[in-house]
């Protein structure tokens, strides 16, 4: 090989390299921060790690939020089982009772800490999953 | 009747819009034939203005016989929000996206002269990207339908979220941003089709990119600030996927305006500069097609119509293949100069771009990550803050690492980096005794805040001392530039020290009752009934005290619409230079207390004091006379 194309073999080689390694990283990093969303059953299936960052779906449980102090709790289910949900804060507008809705947090014991929950900005909005049944 | 006209009206501008593109692809360049193409241009946009400017007339006269104003508008409406209910949904968001990009195209055309080389194929270019889209508006998404024989009395009303004069500018602000980049691109291709490397593109397109710029950025920024005070979450930036579609064409820019500047100055970078300007526009299209594909679940996500997704997803492949196909069979129309020299300005800015690259890839992942993860394994799923904080904030620190040695180096020449000059050294020495007394003063704070803090404050420091000589001494500062990057500094220092400092509190109050939260001392003094134009609201009212002896009131409150039925919250903040507070009122429990959400935003308003920073520095570049 002449020392030209040597030069650029190992320019190429190294650009290559660097850019693998780049990808692999942020693949890393995006596997290990994904949150996954389950419904209420899908939940029952699998094995959870209690410090996992999940999403779960579904309906707000009619008579099932209670409020004390400042914390709510309420019950998430599709109709088939359900999960426990505690969250301190303001549910946003749109949730009630019997209507769609996400909470985003860990599962510790069954129960469900949520650090966020969301209702969509929509009147006829049904959490994923869950539109076929009903 | 007046609908039809208007509707005639953007049939007969899109034949002409063909007209004047195929003259452009297909007719010799002449004098002759660059003027005709000029004329038929301007003729079809003045057709599509009349049918846009008709359409609007319709709104403000509350023509309820068009379907799209009928569900969209309402005859209590001022004529303000009459207007912007306009772009308050799919179809007639995308008819003023479309009169945009035609408006871009028009002020292209009567600037420049028609010697320009380059010019007939750019307004040929800009007008078959109109083809295509006003063919979109008219066959899957026509906002000219009418509702016949009778029409409904009233309109369904605006959705009251919207009902704001941020989110009115909003979407035009940011529009005007995306289609912008139709000149660049339009450019660069005309340049490639046109072959000769002598033309130097770059000049004709600079202040119109960074016009475009301007606007993205001023459009994203009162994007934020609506969600901060309308939505009552109270963060500036929730990574949500219509956030981040528009985030990649402003860093895609960002790095196209570095890029581009590189090409003027050393004739460096020209290939890359051209496969950047494609990469703009094409994220300024993948953007439309997220939002109004409805694939994503978002906030802002419109109506799900797969005829739309897919016409669109067509119609933007066909425009990323061809200007793709373009540049590879014309890569060796630049010859590459010499190589860039290590430690030139070229160099840094390389490294920049490469850095914009990743950031760029890692939101694109994160955007269509979970469309691919649920098509393979039937599973869904989110991508959060959590990613996007991993990837951004090292790069961004390492970037500003780099900015920093990088304010010394020269075009085109190899520099000694001196390490211990005075500058450097007296920024170095400020910022670590800052991030010192933030470190001391803070029981936990997290390294990577720390790191960007001092990263930021490197700049701030650095910048300070430049803009001091050359007020002093007279040395030498590029305004737009020094501008541009000590914004950088203050969002990067502002972000940081918000995430550190911000907190928030979810509180019980009785009504003559207080609570204490952090210095404050919250008093809930009464509660009111009100009632609006169209909405009835409850009103609380707060006496809120720091230790420092300053109060104020904050009333915040719950709204419901008439037409509706919508409940909204409407935050109370009270605003100051170091922090707001930030109150929202939620349900009433069983023992007659309240639930009151307390948050405590720290510099949050220099967050958008730097983004405005950053979009001042490029019209102080817009309106300079210097070639830059």
């Amino acid at each position: 090989m002449n020392p030209i194309r040597k030069k650029r073999l190992s320019s190429i080689l190294f650009v290559f390299l660097f850019s693998v390694s780049g990808v692999s990283l942020i693949l890393y990093s995006l596997n290990s921060n994904l949150d996954y969303f389950f419904t209420p059953t899908e939940l029952k299936k699998v094995q959870m790690p209690p410090n996992k960052r999940i999403k779960i779906g579904g309906m707000v449980l009619e008579d099932s939020v209670k409020r004390n102090t400042s914390k709510i709790s309420f019950t998430i289910t599709d109709y088939e089982n359900s999960v426990i949900v505690v969250f301190e804060g303001i549910v946003p507008d749109l949730f009630k009772e019997g209507s769609g809705v996400v909470a985003l947090g860990y599962l510790d014991n069954e129960i469900f800490y949520a650090k966020e929950v969301l209702a969509k900005h929509d009147e006829n909005y049904m959490p994923p999953n869950l539109d076929i049944k009903q | 009747m007046i609908v039809e006209i208007s509707h005639f009206l953007s049939i007969l501008s899109t034949a002409l819009f063909f007209l004047a593109g195929s003259f452009a692809l297909t007719l010799k360049n002449t004098t002759y034939i660059s003027n005709l193409i000029s004329r038929t241009y301007s003729h079809a946009f003045l057709l599509l203005s009349l049918s846009f400017f008709i359409y609007i007339f319709l709104a403000i006269t509350d023509n309820f016989s068009v379907q799209y104003i009928a569900n969209h508008s309402n005859s209590a409406l001022p004529v303000f929000y009459k207007i912007s209910s306009i772009w308050s949904a799919h179809e007639g968001s995308m008819f003023l996206w479309i009169f945009f990009l035609a408006l871009w195209g028009f002020i292209f055309n009567i600037s420049i002269y028609n010697e320009e080389t380059l010019k007939p194929k750019t307004i040929g270019i800009i007008s078959l990207v109109l083809v295509g889209f006003l063919l979109f508006l008219l066959i899957t998404s026509n906002p000219f339908v009418t509702i016949l024989p009778i029409a409904p009395l009233n309109g369904a009303d605006i959705n009251p979220v919207l009902q704001d004069p941020a989110l009115a500018i909003h979407p035009p602000t940011l529009y005007l941003g995306y289609v912008g980049f139709v000149i660049p691109f339009a450019c660069s291709l005309a340049f490639l089709i046109n072959n000769d490397p002598a033309i130097k593109w770059e000049i004709l397109v600079q202040k119109w990119s960074v016009a475009a710029w301007i606007f993205l950025t001023v459009g994203i920024t009162l994007g934020s600030w609506w969600a901060y005070y309308e939505l009552g979450w109270g963060g500036y930036w929730f990574w949500d996927p219509v956030e981040n579609v528009a985030l990649m064409p402003w860093l895609a820019a960002t790095a196209f305006l570095h890029s581009l500047s590189v090409s003027i100055k050393s004739s460096h970078l020209r290939t890359w500069t051209i496969l950047l300007s494609i990469t703009v526009f094409s994220l300024s299209l993948f953007g439309a097609f997220i939002v109004r594909s409805g694939i994503i679940d978002s906030v802002h996500s419109f109506a799900n119509d797969p005829q739309r997704g897919l016409y669109l997803l067509a119609f933007i492949s066909v425009i990323i293949l061809t200007s793709l196909s373009l540049f590879i069979s014309r890569l060796s129309l630049i010859g590459a100069p010499n190589n860039i020299k290590t430690l030139s300005k070229e160099s840094f800015i390389s490294i920049n771009n490469i850095f914009f690259g990743t950031l760029i890839f890692s939101i694109m992942l994160g955007v269509i990550y979970p469309l691919i993860y649920e098509y393979l394994y039937d599973q869904k799923i989110s991508v959060g803050a959590p990613f996007y904080n991993a990837i951004f904030i090292p790069i961004v620190i390492l970037a500003a690492i780099f900015l920093f040695f990088s304010i010394d180096s020269k075009w085109s020449r190899v520099i000694n980096l001196k390490f211990f000059s005075k500058p450097i050294s007296l920024s170095l020495l400020f910022s670590l005794a800052v991030t010192l007394l933030i470190f001391i003063n803070l029981e936990k704070v997290s390294i990577f805040i720390l790191c960007s803090i001092f990263a930021g404050l490197l700049i701030i420091f650095r910048y300070l001392i430049e803009i001091w000589n050359a007020f002093a001494y007279k040395k030498y500062l590029n305004p737009f530039s020094a501008i541009a990057h000590f914004a950088l500094g203050l969002l990067l220092v502002s972000i940081s020290l918000n995430s550190l400092l911000s907190s928030e509190r979810a509180l019980n109050i009785k009504i003559n009752e207080f609570e204490q939260y952090k210095d404050l001392k919250i008093y809930f003094t009464d509660l009111g009934v009100n009632k609006g134009s169209n909405y009835d609201s409850v009103q609380a009212k707060f006496y809120i005290e720091d230790q420092n002896g300053n109060s104020f009131n904050l009333n915040p409150e719950k709204r419901r619409y008439f037409t509706r039925g919508q409940i909204t919250t409407e935050t109370a903040i009270y605003v100051s230079p170091i922090r707001d507070v930030y109150l929202t009122i939620g349900d009433q429990l069983e023992d007659g207390s309240w639930i009151v959400n307390i948050q405590i935003n720290f510099l949050i308003r220099w967050i958008w004091f730097s983004a405005c920073l950053m979009a001042l520095a490029g019209v102080v570049l817009i309106l300079s006379k210097r070639k830059v």
